[in-house]
């Protein structure tokens, strides 16, 4: 399988009683609590931990998008990208994602075919392009966009940054919500026809479709682990294979915290702090903010409120108010942690469970200090990476991750074999 | 209670509208706001007198889908369509919160099509300095508290009333939410589309109605109203919310009935 190191770029000082003094880390979060000197070290360690990952040889480095929001820290994760994709070109294993870009949020949607193509030439054909739907808080509530637009919006704008990628002549769009008289962006991808796209999603019926339809990977964003996200990947493969679609695990990826330390034990005393400051203060979201409506579809809603109303839904910071502990939150999935031989076994069945070729490893967790973010990247690479790599040796990755420069012989399609 | 018919008219070539209606006699439209369309008792008493045409906002009824309609203009010509489609030159239009504001909208894009105007809390304005809350982010409880002044009465029991059934549960919250988002389509983010420019184009004589303690668009936009709106009268009934013709129901009927009793606007 193939690993993506990926950091969501938290604030790190959120004060104790965050949780209980503030209304929500999202959408409203007092501005004044962002100390812009904390941010300058931050910013510079993470990305100094993301080029450790390029170091160490992980499949991709990977950045998103959020806005007013205090646990994901890049409203434009295209600057993080730009930065990363000076190492990445030195890198014969390492890519970078960018999981990914709202396309609905860009006026006009061009600018993410620009930017992107700029990374992709940057990198060298080494970028993965993200493109959600967005989040509510995002997309909605901070962005302004109208929920009863919002999809349409999206697909048209895939529709026209699909074409203005693959579409040499000067051409004209005239479309519900964008016009262009001339579309011709410059750069062109380096890749051809096009980067590969990965579609980050929370398990809407019309997603699966639209990621297998398109023969993009769909990636599963979550913090709650690889048990809650089996009720999402089911289905997906189901619609795979209704769809006639094979079922190349990398087809699908999943998000997960992992935690390596030198002992089960150790990881206990190494992270759980961090871990509890992520769900207490990160998952701390008012939930007059989590859905505009009309942001999930008739089908979705029909699919997933009967889980709302019959309490078995998980959302936010209720997990820890339900008095899960370290040890819940291991148990539950939510957080693989442990030794390298711990962590490389639940990962491996984690990984045939849900048939999953991309493993979205969220490596820094709510307040991790430095060391530990390198700390576990270390552990990670020498003692779990090398068991987990040949974990799909029948499937081909090639159709769902980067080529390199399209105009040159392509190099042999990278198999798992390290 | 009468019991209003369901109609369902194909207004132009790409839309159908479903409307419930009741009563005879002259035609009287009802547009409601972004809670959905009920009958209720002030649409009741209404059509004792009238015939009450109460057309279900596109995206909130069976007959269509919400991405039908492009934009507000697109709604405004959908509704005079559905004059078309009734065979009525022009009617007198009584709009709530959400309804308030398109039928302003009819009132001033074709002047002619609109005999008497009454807006019922209207939305449709936005003011920085007396900001409405955003609508779009309340819980339940919290929307109960801001559109009646008595959120305990047996009114606002029966409006939160909920199955016990899950399924059914389900199925309220999807009609509630399909609702909001076809509201959301001309309300998002805020209400405001332009259309303090356009009210000083009604020629419509003008009842304007508001509940002196509405928690949702403050009594100071029915000011705004009545002062752009060349022949408008305001009345502001004490002890009411947002729901004030229900929660003052014999003094928003008097004053309705009052009003279509009187001179309609400019003839086509």
């Amino acid at each position: 399988m193939k690993v993506v190191a990926f950091n969501l770029m938290p604030y790190k000082d959120l004060p104790a009683d965050f949780e209980t003094r503030y209304d929500s880390v999202w959408v409203t979060i007092p501005r004044t609590l962002y100390d812009p000197r904390k941010g300058h070290q931050y910013y510079h360690e993470y990305l100094d931990a993301l080029e450790t990952a390029v170091d160490l040889g992980y499949d991709a480095v990977g950045v998103n998008e959020h806005h007013s929001n205090g646990y994901g820290l890049m409203p434009s994760p295209n600057l993080m990208a730009s930065i990363l994709s000076r190492k990445v070109r030195h890198s014969d294993t390492t890519s970078v994602v960018v999981l990914g870009n709202s396309l609905a949020l860009y006026n006009p949607p061009i600018r993410v075919a620009e930017e992107m193509a700029m990374l992709d030439v940057l990198s060298g054909g080494k970028f993965i392009a993200g493109f959600p739907v967005g989040t509510s808080m995002d997309t909605n509530y901070v962005y302004g966009i109208n929920p009863s637009e919002m999809r349409e919006r999206y697909y048209e704008a895939h529709d026209l940054v699909m074409k203005a990628w693959t579409t040499d002549e000067v051409f004209t769009w005239n479309g519900k919500y964008n016009q262009l008289r001339y579309v011709n962006t410059w750069p062109r991808t380096a890749q051809r026809p096009h980067p590969p796209v990965w579609i980050p999603g929370g398990g809407s019926v019309e997603t699966y479709d639209f990621a297998l339809l398109n023969d993009y990977s769909f990636s599963y964003l979550s913090f709650f682990g690889h048990k809650y996200a089996k009720k999402v990947m089911g289905p997906f493969w189901d619609r795979a294979d209704a769809l006639g679609k094979d079922r190349n695990p990398y087809r699908a990826g999943y998000a997960q915290f992992i935690c390596v330390s030198e002992t089960d034990a150790q990881a206990q005393i190494d992270y759980e702090e961090h871990v509890k400051y992520f769900f207490a203060k990160c998952m701390h979201i008012d939930p007059r903010f989590v859905e505009a409506p009309g942001y999930r579809t008739v089908a979705s809603l029909r699919a997933g409120l009967r889980s709302q109303l019959d309490g078995t839904a998980r959302f936010g910071k209720s997990v820890l108010d339900e008095g899960f502990g370290w040890k819940e939150l291991v148990e539950s999935g939510y957080v693989i942690a442990g030794s390298p031989e711990t962590v490389r076994e639940q990962i491996v069945e984690a990984a045939r469970e849900l048939h999953v070729g991309n493993l979205i490893w969220l490596f820094h967790c709510g307040s991790m200090p430095q060391h530990l973010s390198l700390k576990n990247l270390n552990l990670f690479a020498e003692g779990v990476l090398p068991h987990i790599r040949n974990l799909w040796p029948e499937w081909d990755s090639a159709p769902f991750w980067p080529s390199g420069f399209g105009d040159q012989p392509k190099p042999d399609a990278r198999s798992d074999v390290a | 209670m009468a019991n209003p018919t369901t109609h369902t008219y194909q207004v132009n070539a790409r839309l159908a509208i479903d409307t419930l209606e009741a009563g005879s006699g002259e035609p009287l439209l009802f547009l409601h706001g972004a809670g959905g369309l009920a009958w209720d008792p002030y649409l009741d008493v209404l059509s004792e007198q009238r015939r009450v045409i109460a057309p279900y906002l596109p995206g909130t009824s069976k007959s269509n889908d919400i991405s039908q309609v492009r934009d507000l203009w697109d709604l405004v010509l959908a509704y005079y369509d559905l004059l078309d489609a009734l065979g009525v030159d022009r009617a007198d239009v009584i709009g709530h919160s959400m309804g308030g504001m398109i039928a302003c909208e009819m009132a001033a894009t074709d002047p002619s099509r609109v005999g008497r105007l009454i807006a019922i809390a209207p939305a449709g304005l936005f003011d920085m300095n007396d900001p409405m809350p955003d609508i779009f982010a309340m819980r339940p409880a919290e929307l109960a508290r801001r559109v009646l002044v008595d959120p305990t009465s047996e009114m606002a029991k029966m409006l939160g009333a909920m199955p016990d059934d899950v399924d059914e549960q389900v199925e309220v919250l999807i009609q509630r939410l399909s609702t909001l988002n076809a509201a959301a389509k001309f309300l998002w983010p805020i209400p405001d589309k332009g259309l303090i420019r356009r009210l000083p184009r009604i020629k419509a004589p003008t009842q304007i109605i508001w509940g002196r303690q509405d928690g949702l668009i403050p009594v100071s936009y029915g000011e705004t109203f009545r002062r752009l709106i060349p022949n408008a009268r305001l009345e502001v009934l004490d002890q009411a919310s947002h729901l004030v013709q229900l929660e003052r129901l014999p003094d928003a009927l008097k004053l309705t009935l009052q009003a279509l009793r009187g001179p309609a606007g400019h003839a086509p």
